[in-house]
């Protein structure tokens, strides 16, 4: 048995076996010390930080039209070309994509369509369940992203959610309340 | 005249087939629960609440568990030894349930107006015919390991017999300072010999020999190699699936379950000093649970040891340690 010679035990410690009593008592500890896990989708969910890059959505400004101008940078820059974007010209006689196509079954969630974007358009959102029994259905349109959700101002909270089942399964959160900060909770006070 | 006669003996052994009929009903729901307390305990150990889905708190997760282990797939390899492939599950699942003809739970009891005994066979040689017979169970591991004619299963079995029959000699050695001690190998009369002050007192050591010897001899961590998953896949029941896996996986809870009521009917006393609110009975039941919680703690606590750790922990440690328990006893009762 290979003990280490920096750190010299004395022979009762080795006797009594210390080193297990000891790593006996810490799994006692933590078998009678609270859950950490989120009960994720069925009671809690984690609504992340606003700075998470999750489900895409596109702006609008004030008029309701889209604040793309349809150049395409977002598609060009693309790494795992996911973006598809048909210009074309409005009543007004803007330019204005015609199809905005966004494969989020190939997208890496890199954020580089938003940073590419002149007219302050394509955004990443909190929004991370894209889960569906059907693959079309990870393909979303212009409409979809108008719809999406926006960044919300609170984020980083565990919240009380329910599992909602259909196509497209989501835990969606209930209640009002702020949530609880799970990083406080795990952080152990030594 | 015949009738009545086979009658009066229907009715002699009406008791033991009652008996028998609700210790294989027991045994063979037993690990359903278990499986659900292993794993809430592995869960909370890691901070996590485990199974909560099926049931409250998970409490069905078994059943589906088991209803999915019977459905599936019971696969045999091509080249394995069909024969003996579909014997190794029996003979391995056999001796446990054979141990329980000899474990008494209690002090006899009178139910309408007859003398039961909790036992089915209260033998003079109980506690060797135990160690007898779960020495058989290495055979179903052999069998198992040759028969499926895969690498895995081979090394499991080859690891788990050298290991069985290793800590079989300093499991055996460990109890005969307890049957110094009650002048006797019945199991009954052991748990009688305990009523002044529990074996544990006076045998310190052979309890902890006994008990090393029991996890290695159930091949739970930290002697866990013949199904180290890390480098044997699934050790002798690699090649296993369905209903002869959970027949290997029964068999292996129920070997926790007898380690832990020998190591109560030995060293704590069995059913002697209940508290004035449980029946004997009850009090030798909890105490067992208590062994096989203790058991499961070990099994997500510690890591699993070396091979030759293994060999020299059983041969040069456990070994003398139990032949010089032996001496002492020899000593002291002189």
């Amino acid at each position: 048995m290979a003990r280490s010679s920096t750190h010299k035990r004395s022979w009762i410690g080795w006797v009594f076996f210390t080193d297990l009593w000891g790593g006996l008592r810490l799994t006692l500890r933590y078998m009678f010390s609270k859950t950490i896990t989120h009960h994720y989708p069925d009671f809690e969910k984690w609504v992340p930080y606003p700075r998470h890059r999750g489900h895409h959505f596109i702006k609008t400004n004030d008029e309701g039209d889209v604040n793309c101008v349809a150049c395409e940078l977002c598609s060009k820059i693309c790494p795992c070309d996911c973006i598809t974007v048909i210009p074309f010209e409005d009543a007004k006689g803007n330019r204005r994509p015609e199809v905005f196509d966004i494969d989020l079954a190939r997208c890496l969630y890199c954020g580089l369509c938003e940073d590419a974007c002149p007219a302050d358009a394509i955004k990443l959102g909190q929004e991370y369940e894209v889960s569906s029994t059907r693959s079309e259905n990870l393909v979303v349109h212009l409409e979809d992203l108008i719809a999406a959700p926006r960044k919300s101002d609170n984020g980083g909270q565990v919240m009380a959610a329910k599992l909602v089942k259909d196509e497209a399964p989501k835990s969606v959160t209930t209640g009002t309340s702020d949530g609880f900060d799970w990083w406080e909770r795990i952080s152990r006070k030594e | 005249m015949g009738m009545s006669y086979g009658m009066e003996n229907f009715i002699a052994i009406l008791p033991l087939l009652v008996k028998m009929a609700v210790v294989v009903f027991v045994l063979l729901l037993l690990p359903l629960p278990l499986t659900w307390i292993e794993r809430k305990i592995a869960a909370h150990i890691q901070q996590r609440p485990g199974p909560m889905r099926v049931g409250w708190h998970g409490l069905l997760q078994p059943l589906a568990d088991a209803i999915k282990l019977l459905t599936k797939e019971d696969h045999i390899p091509t080249d394995a030894d069909r024969l003996l492939f579909r014997m190794a599950p029996v003979v391995a699942l056999v001796p446990p349930f054979v141990v329980f003809v000899a474990i008494p739970f209690g002090e006899p009891v009178r139910l309408f107006g007859v003398d039961i005994t909790l036992s089915m066979s209260n033998m003079n040689v109980g506690l060797l015919f135990i160690l007898a017979v779960s020495g058989i169970g290495v055979f179903g591991v052999i069998l198992a390991g040759w028969a499926s004619n895969s690498k895995y299963a081979v090394l499991g079995s080859l690891r788990s017999i050298a290991q069985m029959i290793s800590y079989e000699i300093p499991m055996g050695f460990s109890v005969i300072g307890v049957v110094m001690l009650a002048n006797s190998m019945n199991l009954s009369d052991i748990v009688a010999a305990q009523s002044g002050v529990w074996n544990i007192v006076y045998q310190p050591i052979g309890f902890f020999v006994f008990f090393v010897a029991g996890l290695a001899e159930a091949q739970r961590i930290p002697f866990d190699l013949p199904e180290a998953e890390g480098d044997l896949g699934a050790g002798y029941h690699t090649e296993y699936s369905g209903i002869r896996f959970s027949l290997f996986a029964l068999s292996e809870y129920l070997v926790v379950v007898i380690l832990a009521i020998l190591n109560v009917l030995l060293f704590f006393g069995g059913w002697q000093h209940s508290p004035f609110f449980l029946t004997p009975s009850l009090w030798f039941l909890l105490k067992i649970g208590f062994f096989i919680w203790v058991f499961m703690w070990f099994r997500f606590t510690f890591p699993r040891y070396r091979y030759d750790q293994l060999m020299t922990i059983g041969w040069k440690v456990l070994l003398p340690l139990s032949l010089l328990n032996i001496l002492v006893s020899g000593i002291f009762m002189f």
